[in-house]
């Protein structure tokens, strides 16, 4: 089992607020998967940068964990339990891969994925919400903004991830 | 490289306030990514086989600055400071003989030059370039500058793991 290569869609150059933040989500969303894509179990959970222990198992499970959060915990409020989560190491997400088969996490980030667009489909992007963190509250739009930056960072570690696992690099 | 005032974008505000907050955070993000490193270290490629390296990323995101805000948002006949599409390659790759003084004052010059320009245009308006691959929006512009410096610093996370072993945002 690997994961399939998606289709991308290059953002619109022109569009209201809501839809570019939605597409560039999308566009970050498609570039992780590529960045997996064709890769072997083995070879997505190894730690091809040391001393950096990432790997881009680790990263799909991350931002699985992180849409999660941000969409449906502290925006819309749901009181979700990330099947990552773990009392034991609060970086279980990015730490115990074979606590999850590949078919499982590809299809746990598609269906987290669906439910964050849904949201910000039926929500208004000045829509506060209270966050535990320092920030207390925040806007819908801000999470969106934060998700695109941090998908984007976290894509540039899995850049060079994978061109250290098979040489493969491109956006 | 001196170590920026990074400052958190606004948790709660409008579109241009926080597009602007998040542009100038990453600015700060890649130069922090850079401070206190020797030039040597800055010019070395971290993570082979990749030939990335942290005074390359500084000078490509120095051109892009100006493409996106000088070239495509005005329509400017635009002198780039290392040389422009033609000489990717190089802005990324010809570090040798270049200090780090000069780049991050290149690079300064830049960013307050595209605050400039930006802070005269409506997020709706569209880009002057004759280029059709340039006809963007201004919300366009600021949406693609914050992801691409983001993944960038990504790369530059791990150059600067490798370099020193320091980590964190």
């Amino acid at each position: 089992m690997s994961i399939d290569t998606p289709a991308r869609i290059e953002p619109d150059f022109h569009g209201p607020e809501k839809q570019q933040l939605a597409a560039w989500l999308d566009y970050h969303r498609a570039t992780l998967l590529i960045k997996c894509a064709g890769l072997t179990f083995q070879q997505l959970a190894t730690a091809s940068v040391p001393p950096s222990t990432l790997t881009l198992l680790g990263l799909l499970r991350h931002m699985t964990f992180v849409e999660e959060y941000w969409f449906q915990r502290v925006f819309a409020g749901d009181d979700v339990i990330s099947i990552y989560e773990s009392r034991d190491d609060p970086d279980a997400d990015l730490n115990d891969l074979q606590s999850a088969p590949l078919e499982d996490v590809e299809r746990h980030f598609l269906d987290v994925g669906d439910a964050s667009r849904e949201i910000v489909r039926t929500s208004d992007l000045d829509a506060l919400a209270r966050s535990s963190g320092p920030s207390t509250t925040i806007d819908l739009r801000w999470v969106c903004v934060h998700l695109i930056e941090e998908y984007a960072r976290h894509n540039g570690h899995a850049d060079l991830l994978r061109e250290c696992i098979d040489g493969a690099t491109g956006d | 490289m001196e170590k920026p005032d990074r400052r958190e974008p606004p948790f709660v505000g409008d579109e241009r306030e926080l597009l602007e907050g998040f542009l100038d955070y990453y600015r700060d993000t890649l130069l922090l990514k850079c401070a206190g490193l020797s030039d040597e270290q800055l010019r070395t490629r971290g993570v082979e086989p990749s030939t990335l390296t942290l005074l390359g990323l500084v000078r490509h995101m120095t051109s892009v600055e100006q493409r996106w805000f000088q070239q495509a948002l005005l329509g400017r006949d635009v002198k780039f400071v290392y040389g422009g599409a033609r000489n990717r390659e190089k802005e990324f790759h010809d570090v040798l003989g270049e200090s780090s003084g000069r780049v991050e004052r290149n690079f300064l010059d830049v960013c307050s030059e595209s605050r400039i320009i930006a802070r005269a245009h409506d997020l709706e308006e569209l880009a002057r370039s004759s280029n059709p691959d340039e006809r963007v929006t201004l919300r366009w512009i600021y949406l693609h500058m914050i992801e691409e410096y983001a993944r960038h610093c990504g790369h530059a996370d791990l150059l600067r793991e490798r370099l020193d072993g320091e980590t964190g945002d």
